[in-house]
């Protein structure tokens, strides 16, 4: 018991590397085994994360499953491998091993190259838990290194048309954002001289931020800030979306599942945990801002989402406006914003995922996502269809699903303390129903297009996990509490 | 006594509902219809017996409550109120309910998705029925949206139909924008009294922690919910275009569900609004002007379901004004007897379209009386009904809220109120005789009329005639009740009922003279009047205005903000990208190979190092 007490957290890490080695001396052509291999790989992780999950300590402050050791030193500073949970983390991990799986299952299509596609997943898998479960800076920055680089390489490898350009501005975005992101890690090292988080923390505690001379309040605001803008841009807030729309449109559709469902939301896990974590009164400071730059993206995503003539375009859009919601709730500082905001990664991962997944399934009978060539679907496919109007109405914040109930407690959050930001941020709810709308009326109502006559329905491989998806988000939609029971913590931290 | 089982109301048609989504390929339609009826009749079975105990014998009936989930640490609640209004609203909802499913049997019977058109039925009273049972805000929200969801699947039901389409694409983005009003007023309700659960908010009323602009907003925001929903002017353009759906489904949303719920929502939240003088007279106001706007709209309709669809919004405004002068008895009571008669009217007008062949232009019928009874019987009982002829039920409970309008003293409003009554008599039976009396220009061969559809119809008629002579229950007052309904005090004066019923009958009058006596005279009258039939039969160009002030601009502000992103926004990008790539050009001056591969040896030669670090930390 106690030896997998320690353990754990690195099992659940570190278990698809197996996969990864297997896959390894495969031989290439095998394209079934791959996928096997990929996708069993992924399970022990998953399997695990439940385990964790359902044994998390709802009572307890701090951290658990932890596992420290010695990794190395550097002159006197010595470095940690140091791992470990909290309510947030748990969820993120939980979130994270669940869509990994999904989007393996939904990689079906995917024929070339496979023995390394699944083992990019995989690695990208490894890299968005490490992420989640990392209590040292470097290690953090490690991960989250790995995420970057296996996610370029998957778009490159395996994206659309413009896979070429979107790569590279994925990479340029998320360089910039990597660069903050070291210049913070490497300021809190010489500010604090460690890089364990839980010993900046009590530096940081015991720190008045208002007694520092000048110059050291400008360098800690530095840090702040350079970490907020790092993880503005992974998340992203307005004006720093650019990439990710690339990324939702050019990125093979079950990539897009882990990039819209987890990888966005590290931007979400490091404002909490390093923004509003660390630096309390700062993000104090800026928090009004926040909600501004939060409230622009909530309506400025919904208005383009209503404009796109591409299906994929307008969910990448319409994820822009409901990060904004994420921010506006973070920001607010209340308890119910930040329960709200956590709400919403989980919530966003969830349905992003099955729109991805119904998208996958889309363009692999019909070759195209403009809306134009599109219509009538339903009566072709129509449990595709009926899987994409949950999906829809998951996305406009339908009561039932899990989208309502995250956008309405951040709202609730907002209306406290700003209601003005919540008042107009509402609006975003009925464009939000005029985008969704458009897209799905246009793409399964309406008369049938003679072009796609002959096209087959889903089959159970393909909709028995998209409803897997549905029921989690049913599931989420009417009983949130299996959630918020694991966040009590983290949100009183917020608040 | 105490009744735990408020839950069970809404969860026999879901549970009918989601087993007939899931099996709706492998089962059969009869045991799919059965399994629909079943649902709904437990429902009704119950109303019945919460009828009896709560509304004969006027017991008060208590609800549990149930831990549901927390918001920043607070724990919410499922809480159910099941007073006089709920047993009513409950009894109608589940009796229309499974009439209109029982109908449906001959309606839809040739309709391949027949299945999925009972499974949205279920749904929809599912919905209904846990709305009128809540006691939280959140939760009657929640059910609040799903009733709209509801009726965009059923609108849009047949979804192949473009005009189905954009009308279901209309009935729910035009309700959500009465349910932001909605929302917004439960923020601010939180925000103050920080609770969703009605009798705390009551208290918080009461005790003076809600009141002044507070309480004046909140329950105008409420009311703009149910604007949207009870389509009052100016949100009621989607109401008549969701006549595009099929007819059971209008008679549903027109009688029992949908539309219901906004006048529904008022009564039951009636003490935020009895503190607020502004917020009745808005209310009022509103009602009142929807209820003569849409009836004069309705004199020139074409389409028998269009014109029935304005009589709705009509009437809907008429329950509303009631609501405003401070009577939540006359206007329940005037739900419920509009419930029985807009059902009948609607059902025996897709019997008419059955009949014909599916036709809807009134132009094109006539002569209906003859051919079969059990349409033209039905239709007349709605019509003196709707119009307000005694003993049908509609006079009674439209005598009380033009008695309501006298007591509070409004003369406008009643003005108002006695000319709707007029042009109503009017629009009605302008239909009536355009379909049952002129001789027919085209001869139809008339289709005969299925049982199911007959049984409907016959408990509908008869619910027509009676049900004015039950009163509306009212609460007992010595208990902790959340609405309190009671009587006006007294009884109308004569000079009143006779004013009413002589408007009524002007009304029927002018349209013997127009439609049977001086047959075409109609269409030399509107040639006459031309530019007041222009403006009533375009709808005052309301849709047109919409088009143009929220539509276009909605589209130009994406246009705009489309350039905005692509060259502003995206430009920067640009700017920033060449110029890394330019240096990056620079370095590639040096060595010559494929970007890729460089990663890919650095992500290779990066997970060696880290693994044999972790690794070999851990192991040695």
């Amino acid at each position: 018991m106690n030896a997998l007490q320690h353990w754990l957290l690195s099992l659940i890490v570190f278990a698809p590397l197996v996969g990864l080695l297997i896959l390894a001396v495969l031989p290439s052509r095998k394209t079934s085994w791959h996928r096997t291999i990929g996708l069993l790989a992924m399970l022990p992780s998953l399997a695990l994360c439940i385990y964790l999950y359902q044994r998390l300590d709802n009572g307890a402050s701090g951290l658990q499953w932890t596992q420290k050791v010695e990794w190395f030193h550097i002159g006197e500073m010595k470095l940690f491998y140091h791992l470990g949970v909290d309510g947030l983390s748990a969820i993120m991990l939980l979130l994270t091993a669940s869509i990994s799986l999904f989007a393996g299952i939904a990689s079906l299509y995917i024929t070339t190259k496979t023995k390394l596609y699944y083992s990019l997943l995989l690695l990208l898998e490894v890299g968005v838990l490490g992420v989640f479960a990392s209590q040292n800076l470097l290690l953090f920055f490690l991960f989250f290194e790995m995420t970057l680089v296996t996610l370029f390489l998957l778009i490159s490898g395996w994206g659309g048309l413009e896979k070429k350009k979107a790569s590279y501005m994925f990479l340029l975005y998320n360089g910039f954002g990597s660069a903050f992101l070291l210049f913070a890690i490497v300021g809190l090292l010489a500010f604090t001289s460690t890089l364990e988080l839980d010993q900046i923390k009590a530096v940081f505690a015991q720190v008045d931020l208002g007694g520092l001379p000048p110059e050291a309040t400008t360098f800690v605001w530095g840090i702040f800030l350079s970490f907020m803008i790092a993880f503005a841009i992974k998340l992203p807030v307005f004006p720093f979306h650019t990439w990710m729309l690339k990324v939702h449109v050019e990125a093979p559709p079950p990539v897009v599942m882990i990039h819209a469902g987890v990888l966005l939301k590290m931007g979400a896990y490091g404002m909490i945990r390093f923004g509003a974590g660390l630096f309390p009164t700062l993000f104090a400071q800026i928090a009004t801002g926040l909600m501004i730059l939060g409230l622009i993206g909530i309506l400025y995503g919904a208005v383009l989402a209503f404009s796109q003539k591409e299906l994929k375009s307008v969910i990448a859009y319409s994820s822009v406006s409901h990060m904004g919601i994420l921010v506006i709730g973070l920001a607010s500082l209340t308890e119910a914003g930040m329960q709200g905001a956590i709400y919403q990664a989980v919530s966003h991962g969830i349905i992003s995922a099955l729109l991805f997944f119904l998208v996958t399934s889309l363009v692999e009978r019909t070759r195209t996502t403009e809306l134009i060539e599109l219509g009538g679907l339903a009566k072709q496919l129509p449990i595709l269809s009926g899987l994409l109007m949950v999906g829809a109405m998951g996305l406009l914040g339908l009561p039932g699903l899990s989208g309502f109930v995250s956008e309405f407690i951040a709202f609730l959050g907002v209306y406290q303390v700003n209601p003005q930001i919540a008042i107009i941020g509402s609006l975003g709810f009925i464009i939000a129903a005029a985008y969704t709308l458009r897209a799905l009326l246009k793409v399964t109502y309406g008369q049938a297009v003679t072009r796609f006559q002959h096209v087959q329905d889903i089959q159970v491989r393909e909709w028995l996990p998209m409803l897997l998806l549905v029921i989690l988000s049913i599931w989420m939609g009417i009983d949130p509490d299996w959630i918020g029971n694991q966040l009590q913590q983290t949100i009183q931290i917020g608040g | 006594m105490m009744f735990t089982w408020a839950w069970v109301l809404p969860l026999f048609p879901l549970i009918a509902f989601v087993l007939l989504i899931a099996l709706r390929d492998v089962i059969e339609k009869r045991l799919a219809v059965a399994l629909s009826l079943i649902g709904i009749g437990v429902s009704f079975g119950f109303a019945v017996y919460l009828a009896w105990i709560g509304v004969f014998q006027q017991s008060v009936i208590q609800t549990a409550k149930y831990q549901w989930f927390s918001i920043g640490g607070k724990p919410l609640y499922l809480d159910f109120m099941l007073e006089p209004l709920n047993i009513v609203m409950v009894f109608l909802v589940s009796l229309v309910s499974l009439l209109v499913q029982i109908y449906s049997m001959g309606y839809m019977k040739d309709d391949a998705r027949i299945i999925t058109f009972y499974a949205y039925l279920s749904l929809f009273t599912s919905s209904m029925l846990g709305l009128v049972i809540s006691a939280n805000l959140l939760q009657i929200y929640f059910f609040w949206e799903l009733v709209g969801l509801c009726s965009f699947l059923l609108v849009g039901f047949w979804y192949f139909k473009p005009e189905a389409k954009e009308a279901a694409k209309k009935a729910f983005i035009v309700t959500r924008i009465g349910d932001i009003g909605l929302l917004i007023a439960i923020f601010m309700i939180f925000q103050k009294v920080g609770s969703f659960d009605l009798r705390v908010i009551q208290d918080a009323v009461g005790s003076g922690v809600l009141t002044g602009g507070a309480l004046t907003t909140v329950a105008i925001l409420i009311f703009v919910g149910a604007v949207g929903k009870s389509g009052q002017f100016p949100l009621h353009t989607w109401l008549p275009d969701a006549m595009e759906g099929p007819t059971p489904v209008s008679a549903l949303i027109h009688a029992a569900t949908m539309v219901a719920a906004g006048v529904y929502l008022v009564g039951n939240l009636f003490f935020l609004f009895a503190g607020s003088e502004v917020a009745l007279t808005t209310v009022a106001y509103i009602g009142g002007f929807t209820a003569l706007f849409a009836a004069t709209i309705a004199v020139t309709q074409n389409d028998i379901k269009r014109v029935l669809a304005y009589s709705t919004v009509s009437q809907l405004g008429f329950m509303m004004l009631g609501m405003g002068v401070g009577s939540v008895y006359a206007s329940s009571f005037h739900l419920l007897t509009h419930g029985f008669f807009k059902a009948l009217l609607f059902l025996a007008a897709g019997a008419v379209i059955v009949a014909l062949h599916h036709e809807q232009d009134i132009r094109k019928m006539g002569g209906l009386w003859k051919h079969s009874k059990w349409l033209s019987i039905p239709f007349l009982i709605g019509c003196l009904s709707i119009a307000g002829i005694p003993p049908f039920s509609g006079f009674f409970s439209k005598d009380e809220i033009l008695y309501a309008i006298q007591l509070s003293g409004k003369k406008d409003l009643l003005v108002i109120a006695l000319l709707t009554t007029f042009f109503t008599a009017f629009y009605m039976f302008r239909l009536f005789y355009l379909v049952f009396a002129k001789k027919s220009r085209e001869k139809h061969e008339v289709h005969s009329i299925p049982w199911s559809m007959k049984v409907s119809l016959a408990v509908l008629a008869v619910c027509s005639i009676v049900g004015g002579f039950f009163s509306f229950p009212t609460t007992n007052l010595s208990a902790e009740t959340i609405t309190h309904i009671t009587k006006l005090p007294g009884h109308a004066p004569l000079w009143l009922n006779g004013s009413a019923v002589g408007a009524s009958l002007l009304g029927i009058l002018l349209a013997t003279f127009l439609y049977v006596w001086r047959q075409g005279s109609a269409e030399g009258l509107a040639k006459r009047l031309s530019w007041l039939y222009q403006v009533s039969y375009r709808k005052y160009w309301i849709d047109e205005l919409y088009q143009v002030v929220f539509v276009s601009s909605l589209k130009v502000v994406a246009w705009f903000l489309n350039g905005f992103d692509r060259f502003v926004v995206g430009g920067i990008v640009r700017f920033v990208g060449w110029g890394t790539m330019s240096i990056g050009r620079l370095g590639s001056m040096m060595q010559n190979g494929q970007n890729q591969t460089y990663v890919l040896v650095s992500l290779i030669a990066f997970l060696i190092l880290f693994v044999s670090l972790v690794f070999g930390r851990l192991i040695g």
